[in-house]
């Protein structure tokens, strides 16, 4: 079984190919995004879920630390939800050059985050709770969003 | 353990890398300036006077200053650490690299020895203090990537170059040349721009081509071992040059080697890549990987040329290669930069990144810059035409200099008028 590091940079990936098709269709036409963007927005957000309500709860309850990267962490999500619900105006106003400018934006906030979790916070994570690393990844699988 | 870089307040404040992108097209400007003054024929000599300080404008004036600036921000996100005390460093380091840099190129010019000692304490202190607080915080790094490698080595190599460029100012001081000087000058030339630009690109291209342009990632023979062949190669550069200068077309065909591949590696990836967005700077990504192949196939050809085209192989990578890459790197960081200081102090009416720089004026930004470097390889062999490229050069750099502080006023006004303060989009 994949491990708690392995698992959500993979999705981080899948997350990325999402965007990636979702620009790819914005540039035929706005209209025909749509779809690509509620399926980037679904998995981006299931992502955020499985961090949010799995994995941070867990690093947070056996490090003791709710105020320190988690929360960084959670801050940059609300950041990244901000800039995908203006794009979701942008696509319903079919204004395009506002569409990608924000594309752009989260394109390089989503990254620059990536690499943090990837390269520190999953690392720490998989540390600290490697005896339970598959039942949380398992609960992450089965988690339903909200 | 270490969570500096996931921190809000541990973000360098803006003003500390902003302080020397906003510099670097400045001295582009004052390099422009530099060549139309100078005798278009001594400039096809690398070791006349008017060669070096044209060409340290660009290298220390924008390569230096744009790779300081982006290391001060970037090593809290790839690495996880931040420079200690980095307002003041910066202030610092920033303030005597600039004193020192204009007083090199006023001594060297003006042939005044006054000008080059402030010139070796501006740019010694300035740049030690920055390697110094830089390796300081790479010290301090628990999880050691492909790309913080690329960084310790890059910075390493910046050391020994910083040094040999030192070394090599104060011989001008006294007008007294060591038996050594052209082997300092050779290693101080090719480890610069090889081991402390070229290594920092390729360290961070390993993240940022993948990540930010959905692109196939690189793979792990050249993440694990790349940057060390190409370490061997230039510290065995330096060996040859020093006891068997003959040999030393091994150690340069080594490293020619792995530069051509990487600069075919990134053609490829850009190839490959899954966004299909194009902008200037995928222009300047592509650009670069032409210029670097061109650069190292005459940087090897003109061994039988007895070096006589070395100028061009300066143009293509220290031009074409490395001040390509930073310039289209500018054209994203520094929007994001401003967007992202903004954004974190809860401003929610701002211009998105593609909406601080005008699109027409960077395509037109590009161009000039193009068209300036053929034009300075066409002015090797017809130096009479040099003079119009330096003026498209100046151009192409006074435009880059606009476009890049349109995006910082942003910043600035938006702080000024405070258009809204919506607190709305933190709460989950």
């Amino acid at each position: 079984m994949a491990t708690i590091k392995e698992y959500l940079t993979t999705d981080h990936r899948k997350c990325d190919e999402l965007f990636a098709a979702m620009e790819d269709a914005a540039t035929q036409s706005l209209e025909n995004a749509k779809e690509a963007y509620e399926a980037f927005v679904a998995d981006t957000e299931r992502h955020f879920q499985m961090e949010e309500r799995v994995m941070f709860l867990e690093f947070e309850n056996k490090t003791g630390m709710t105020e320190g990267p988690t929360a960084m962490m959670r801050h940059e999500h609300a950041q990244m939800r901000s800039l995908m619900q203006q794009m979701g105006e942008a696509l319903e106003a079919g204004n395009k050059d506002k569409f990608f400018g924000l594309a752009e934006t989260l394109m390089i906030l989503m990254q620059q985050h990536n690499m943090k979790e990837e390269q520190m916070l999953y690392s720490m994570a998989q540390q600290h709770l490697s005896a339970e690393s598959d039942r949380i990844v398992n609960m992450m699988e089965s988690m339903i969003v909200e | 353990m270490n969570f500096n870089g996931l921190s809000i307040d541990q973000a360098p404040p803006i003003s500390a890398p902003l302080r020397f992108f906003l510099t670097a097209p400045i001295f582009g400007v004052i390099a422009g300036f530099l060549l139309l003054l100078s005798d278009p024929v001594a400039l096809t000599n690398r070791f006349s006077l008017e060669s070096i300080v044209s060409v340290h404008a660009i290298t220390i004036g924008f390569l230096g200053f744009v790779m300081l600036g982006a290391l001060t921000q970037m090593l809290p996100v790839l690495a996880g650490v931040k420079i200690p005390k980095v307002k003041e460093v910066t202030t610092l380091s920033h303030m005597l690299l600039v004193v020192g840099l204009l007083c090199m190129i006023a001594g060297l010019y003006l042939q005044n020895s006054v000008f080059t000692f402030f010139a070796l304490v501006g740019l010694g202190g300035g740049f030690l203090i920055m390697i110094g607080a830089i390796s300081i915080a790479i010290m301090q790094v628990k999880n050691f990537t492909a790309t913080v490698r690329g960084m310790g080595v890059s910075l390493f190599f910046a050391f020994f170059t910083v040094l040999m460029g030192l070394f090599l100012l104060y011989s001008y001081m006294y007008e007294d040349f060591f038996t050594y000087h052209t082997i300092i000058a050779n290693t101080h030339s090719v480890w610069g721009i090889f081991g402390f630009g070229g290594v920092l690109i390729i360290g961070v291209s390993f993240q940022v081509l993948p990540m930010f342009y959905v692109a196939p990632k690189f793979k792990r023979f050249c993440k694990k071992r790349v940057i060390w062949l190409i370490v061997a190669g230039l510290l065995l550069w330096l060996a040859l040059n020093a006891i068997a200068e003959p040999l030393s077309v091994f150690a340069k065909f080594w490293i020619a080697l792995f530069f051509w591949a990487f600069a075919t590696t990134v053609w490829k990836k850009l190839n490959a890549r899954r966004r299909p967005i194009s902008d200037v700077t995928v222009w300047y990504w592509r650009s670069a990987s032409i210029f670097l192949t061109l650069g190292t196939f005459v940087w090897i050809f003109d061994e039988w040329f007895s070096s006589e085209h070395i100028v061009i192989t300066a143009i293509c990578i220290g031009g074409g290669f490395v001040l390509s890459i930073m310039v289209g790197m500018l054209y994203k960081i520094v929007p994001f930069l401003v967007w992202f200081h903004l954004n974190a102090m809860g401003y929610m009416s701002i211009p998105t990144m593609n909406e601080m720089i005008n699109k027409k004026l960077a395509t037109t930004q590009f161009v000039l810059f193009i068209v300036s470097l053929l034009g300075f390889v066409c002015a090797f062999f017809v130096p009479v035409v040099l003079p119009l490229f330096a003026v498209t050069f100046i151009l192409s750099m006074a435009l880059l200099e606009y476009n890049i502080v349109t995006a910082a006023l942003v910043y600035v006004k938006t702080k000024k008028t405070k258009p809204d303060f919506d607190m709305s989009a933190f709460s989950t």
